[in-house]
């Protein structure tokens, strides 16, 4: 019954929504939830950068790391990256948010080139697996086969096969190739805040390289833009972005653990530790929600996730996390800004999360000067780190004092 | 109208001439002068007198936020904004010369609007903008920030086509956040939010 009566009041309130459409038309879907209270609200989404930043304006020098690891920057002069995908011949391939371009970054052993591979693309991500280069925007995915013998190749056009929903905001990409070869995407919810206008969002999927055999493994998740496959059980554990337009303070970034598939992480209804939306409203919006293994600071935008299992870093951080936070924009004071190491147990109990690369950001002056996002483990055990708002991507190295 | 096409066609023939002089003094540059940077003549032969333009649907570019300057130049550049009346004209600049030029725009002063304000037209288009929420984004001044451009004493003919291109053609290079913000409103909503924000003081 009092489904029921929720249901009706979701018509009605479509049906008003549909009628005052002439007069207040829909918040833009980043403002959705967003109440009275805040409406004198300064708060906006921070910009992007379009330019390629010199090098000597790339904050380097103010990142700290602990001791022993050094930063240093290994590419630069591609603006807007993201996630990164290595070839077996070891080319870089960047995906990036704002002009929409896949840089390959070649590298001969002493500086990086690049050079455009696509672009005018809507937000693409990348991935590389058996000789092909994968590129997937919110509305196209394409394959580039053999793409490091012949840089021109044209791309195959794979994306009637995807069948992707027409919702854009939220659905900018990451994509990886999972141990069991099949391509992990996640489809965000189209809003800050809102029962999905259908189920095909808000949710994460796997599909066989080709499109086929579509398979939605996680429901409830709002917006991942980073995951990994734990290196011992496997597991894919994912980081998730939390509502906005509720405080400072809340609700938090999450940090999941898939232990199996067809699990329900809780949007719209519940958020974080179990947090109940107070816009979006159900009978015990938390039964029966996966809650996450540790959040991870209220708007901080966490990103990539990366298990690490390299040998250059001392023995503690095998199998650690490490997650960049791409930092906040709905908070009175800027946080995030950083990337951070999380340890926990395999099964998710005990998670500590420690600061890892820190300096992005000013608190005193809530100035920031990059926006760290995603992370890829090189051959030697190093990792590359990408600032999406500088368009470099640094170099995190370790050597023993 | 005929003035403005007249108009148009001098800004195109000033432009011209600029480009000429820029070619043959090229060489006559010097690296170290903080100055304006060398395109800024060819950019204020359409876009006015220290960048505050005196074409209706030419935009002023005086005091605009830098990186909005910087992002709108480079859209511009790479083909994702199409305006058909800057094709070319920056092909050959790399980002340091779009930095160069950004910077200078939005360090000059914009001009105090001049035009005869519609009383009845101003208070609608007033009462929208504070519906609407503009100066959440905009500024409660309308001045802009960031990659939000600056309103208060821009163009109206030009604010008034901008915000239908945003309405009406969401697609690459353009804010899906602005398309979402406009979305509904009607052609004279528009019209009132333009007048009042092009007479902004």
């Amino acid at each position: 019954m009092k489904n029921r009566i929720a249901l009706c009041g979701a018509l009605i309130a479509v049906g008003l929504s549909q009628a005052i459409a002439q007069t207040a038309p829909p918040p833009p879907a980043w403002q959705q939830g967003r109440g009275t209270d805040q409406a004198a609200s300064p708060l906006a989404p921070v910009a992007g950068k379009l330019t390629a930043t010199p090098v000597s304006e790339l904050p380097i020098d103010k990142l700290k790391l602990p001791a022993g690891f050094k930063a240093e920057v290994w590419s630069h002069g591609t603006p807007g990256v993201r996630a990164m995908a290595r070839s077996e011949s070891g080319k870089v391939y960047v995906g990036s948010r704002g002009l929409g371009r896949v840089y390959e970054i070649s590298d001969n052993g002493k500086e990086r080139t690049s050079r455009i591979v696509v672009d005018k693309l809507n937000q693409p991500a990348v991935a590389f697996h058996k000789g092909s280069l994968y590129v997937m925007a919110i509305d196209k995915v394409l394959r580039f086969d053999g793409i490091e013998q012949n840089p021109n190749v044209a791309p195959v056009d794979l994306t009637a096969k995807f069948n992707l929903p027409p919702e854009q905001h939220h659905n900018w990409k990451y994509i990886r190739f999972g141990p069991d070869g099949k391509l992990y995407v996640p489809f965000g919810a189209p809003c800050n805040i809102c029962e999905l206008p259908t189920q095909e969002y808000a949710q994460l999927r796997r599909y066989d390289a080709d499109g086929s055999n579509m398979e939605v493994i996680g429901r409830g998740i709002r917006n991942t833009q980073g995951f990994d496959w734990h290196p011992v059980t496997q597991e894919i554990w994912f980081t998730d972005h939390g509502r906005d337009w509720l405080g400072d303070d809340t609700p938090a970034d999450e940090l999941n653990r898939m232990s199996k598939t067809g699990l329900n992480f809780g949007f719209p209804y519940c958020h974080a530790n179990g947090i109940a939306d107070p816009d979006v409203k159900k009978d015990k919006a938390c039964e029966g929600v996966t809650l996450p293994v540790t959040t991870m600071g209220a708007h901080a935008a966490v990103m990539g996730l990366h298990f690490y299992t390299g040998n250059m870093f001392p023995a503690e951080y095998k199998n650690a996390m490490f997650i960049a936070r791409k930092g906040s924009w709905n908070r009175t004071k800027k946080s995030g800004y950083d990337v951070v190491m999380v340890k926990a147990n395999a099964d998710g109990t005990n998670a500590q999360m420690t600061p890892f690369v820190t300096g992005f950001l000013d608190e005193k002056t809530d100035d920031f000067f990059g926006r760290p996002v995603y992370l890829m483990q090189m051959p030697d055990g190093a990792l590359l780190l990408s600032d999406e708002q500088t368009g470099a991507i640094y170099r995190i190295s370790y050597a023993k004092q | 109208m005929r003035s403005s096409r007249a108009e148009k066609i001098k800004c195109r023939v000033l432009a011209a001439a600029a480009l000429l002089f820029l070619t043959s003094h090229a060489a006559a540059q010097t690296a170290s002068t903080p100055a304006a940077p060398p395109q800024v003549a060819l950019c204020t032969a359409c876009h006015g007198p220290n960048g505050n333009s005196q074409i209706p649907l030419t935009p002023s570019l005086a005091g605009q936020p830098k990186v909005f300057i910087e992002n709108q130049l480079v859209l511009i550049r790479e083909g994702l904004r199409d305006i058909p009346q800057m094709k070319g004209m920056l092909d050959t600049l790399k980002d340091p010369e779009l930095v160069a030029l950004a910077n200078h725009f939005s360090a000059q002063t914009p001009a105090k609007p001049t035009g005869s304000i519609n009383q009845e037209v101003f208070e609608r288009g007033k009462a929208l903008s504070a519906k609407m929420l503009c100066g959440s984004c905009h500024l409660p001044d309308y001045s802009g920030r960031q990659q939000m451009p600056r309103l208060a004493g821009q163009n109206e003919a030009f604010l008034a086509y901008s915000m239908k291109q945003f309405r009406d053609h969401a697609g690459l290079g353009r804010d899906t956040v602005m398309s979402a913000s406009l979305f509904g409103l009607k052609d004279n909503d528009l019209a009132d939010l333009a007048h009042f924000l092009a007479n902004y003081k």
